[in-house]
């Protein structure tokens, strides 16, 4: 029973129906306790993450994001938390932050960056939910709220993993979420980022949830909503910086930097069957790196895999393309002879799957390979 | 010895299986789903799915059109996007034949969110309007050998009934 009413309770948290008491940064015994709690809670959850084979392993990328948190930490109110970035292998929009200062980013926020100051508002939005304390906060409140002076703090702290976990994976209550945005634009301005990047990140995802119809990403979820949320930030521009809304955007850089994880994700939506979204994110790569044969390949993929009428044509194309800045790359060869060999063109298709083998001998998918070349020969027109 | 009992009779599917003796169905679920121990040490489970039935976790669908190594391409897709499942790994995906029908069996390892870590043997073909797929699923460590000669046993004796055709040359083999 006392679950259950704690349940309730921190459900009604997430969706916002009443404001977790502010507490004093200061550190008091039992907010020290509770504390200490919330970051073993988040070391276990983090050892989970960490060995479940998601994160995107790419040493450079992190320094970047670290190089980035940086920045943005002189000025935070706890320059004493040792901030660590660290990217997720997933195409869905979302970051989230544990107590402790470890942050994760899904490579699907990353790819759909512009430029560094929308990459710094993203950090900056994650690192209050750590110097603000937001997990102890909402552990106090649900304490507050449902009287249960008996729950231990394990038993709370399990609770808040009821609603997505330690981290704010499902986002906090709507103020600490506004807080989160009102701080983090200030800790964007103050580290010399343009704070219009912030509200320019929000249109682009809203835009793609939309054309998605994704599911309500948590960073940019229902706490408040995206709208709102652009709206707040456009009046903290007009009434707190007025004049004054200028800072760097670093694009070169940031595009330069994360260039092979916008691709690497591309692989994750095309996974997903987000044709759009994934064909969108080539041909932005493609904008930085032109002669890159893996893209147009991908782009190739892409458009075979959507299966809509012509589509056969419109992806060799981009496999010739993909062969003809790269001819030893085995995969566009491979794609050449299935749409051959599909369309009875067994001769063209045998050619493909030769040259494909030819550079691959030890191809993870040879045994298919095999099996058309074979039915290939014995069609009679081997 | 095959114990004698066919899923054959159980209504709105197009195939019948021999279960090896030892093996049954649990009464939670109305899948075709059997265990020799309980299903989270491992399980066969069997299905027959409309071809144009959206997935949980692409968007990806199957078509009639699709070479084995393509249908195969949308279940590991489907597989990886799965967010409870961890660390996967294919280890194998390669044609093969069942009951007479071109297809794909795959062969993959992964960790449960607790940690615990399984491997599964998937087999598949499309004909008609279905997708026809056999699984099975074991605790990687002592289960899945244990017990794979049960599944293999398990997939030599299923054929797709209606399928006239198929089951000719199943029987001339």
């Amino acid at each position: 029973m006392k679950y259950f009413v704690l349940i309730i309770a921190v459900c009604c948290l997430v969706a916002g129906c009443a404001a977790p008491q502010p507490i004093p940064v200061k550190q008091t015994p039992a907010a020290m306790e509770e504390e200490q709690m919330l970051w073993r809670r988040a070391l276990e959850e983090q050892d989970t993450i960490n060995g479940s084979g998601v994160l995107y392993q790419d040493a450079e990328i992190e320094d970047y994001l670290n190089q980035v948190a940086e920045k943005l930490q002189i000025n935070s109110i706890s320059p004493d938390i040792s901030f660590q970035i660290k990217v997720v292998k997933d195409p869905n929009l979302n970051a989230f932050a544990f107590p402790n200062g470890v942050i994760y980013v899904h490579t699907g926020i990353l790819a759909r960056m512009d430029n560094e100051a929308q990459l710094a508002a993203l950090l900056a939005h994650e690192m209050v939910h750590c110097t603000h304390r937001h997990s102890l906060r909402t552990l106090r409140s649900i304490k507050d709220r449902t009287q249960a002076e008996t729950a231990t703090v394990r038993e709370l702290a399990q609770l808040l993993g009821v609603t997505g976990s330690i981290a704010s994976i499902s986002g906090y209550t709507r103020e600490l979420e506004t807080e989160a945005d009102r701080v983090g634009l200030d800790l964007t301005v103050k580290a010399n980022y343009d704070p219009r990047e912030v509200v320019k990140l929000f249109e682009l995802l809203k835009q793609e949830i939309e054309i998605e119809r994704i599911e309500q990403p948590f960073f940019f979820g229902t706490h408040p909503n995206v709208r709102q949320r652009i709206e707040n930030v456009n009046n903290w521009l007009a009434e707190k910086y007025r004049g004054k809304i200028t800072g760097i955007k670093n694009t070169d850089e940031f595009q330069s930097r994360i260039s092979r994880l916008v691709l690497d994700n591309a692989r994750l939506d095309l996974r997903q069957g987000r044709f759009f979204i994934a064909q969108r994110t080539v041909e932005k790569f493609l904008t930085v790196k032109p002669d890159d044969a893996r893209a147009y390949f991908l782009l190739g993929e892409i458009i075979r895999q959507r299966g809509r009428q012509d589509d056969a044509a419109a992806a060799m194309k981009y496999y010739e393309k993909s062969i003809s800045l790269n001819p030893s790359f085995p995969e566009p060869h491979k794609a050449m002879g299935l749409i051959h060999y599909k369309d009875g063109e067994k001769r063209l298709a045998k050619k493909y799957f030769e040259s494909c083998l030819l550079l691959s001998p030890d191809a993870a998918d040879k045994a298919y390979i095999q099996g058309y070349l074979k039915l290939c020969v014995t069609n009679g027109e081997g | 010895m095959a114990q004698q009992r066919s899923l054959k009779n159980l209504p709105n599917n197009d195939f019948s299986v021999e279960i090896p003796k030892g093996w049954s169905k649990p009464k939670y679920t109305n899948k075709y789903l059997i265990t020799k121990d309980g299903a989270f040490l491992q399980y066969v489970l069997i299905q027959q799915r409309p071809i144009d039935l959206p997935y949980s976790h692409t968007k990806k669908k199957l078509n009639k059109k699709m070479l084995p190594q393509e249908a195969a391409g949308v279940i590991i897709d489907e597989i990886a996007s799965d967010r409870r499942i961890y660390n996967f790994n294919v280890i194998e995906n390669a044609p093969a034949v069942i009951d007479g029908h071109e297809g794909f069996k795959i062969l993959f390892s992964y960790k449960d969110k607790k940690g615990s870590t399984f491997k599964t043997l998937y087999y598949g073909f499309i004909s008609g309007d279905s997708f026809f797929n056999l699984r099975y699923n074991a605790a990687m460590r002592h289960y899945f050998e244990k017990d794979i000669a049960d599944f293999e046993q398990i997939l030599s004796s299923f054929k797709v009934v209606k399928d006239k055709a198929a089951l000719e040359i199943a029987l001339d083999r």
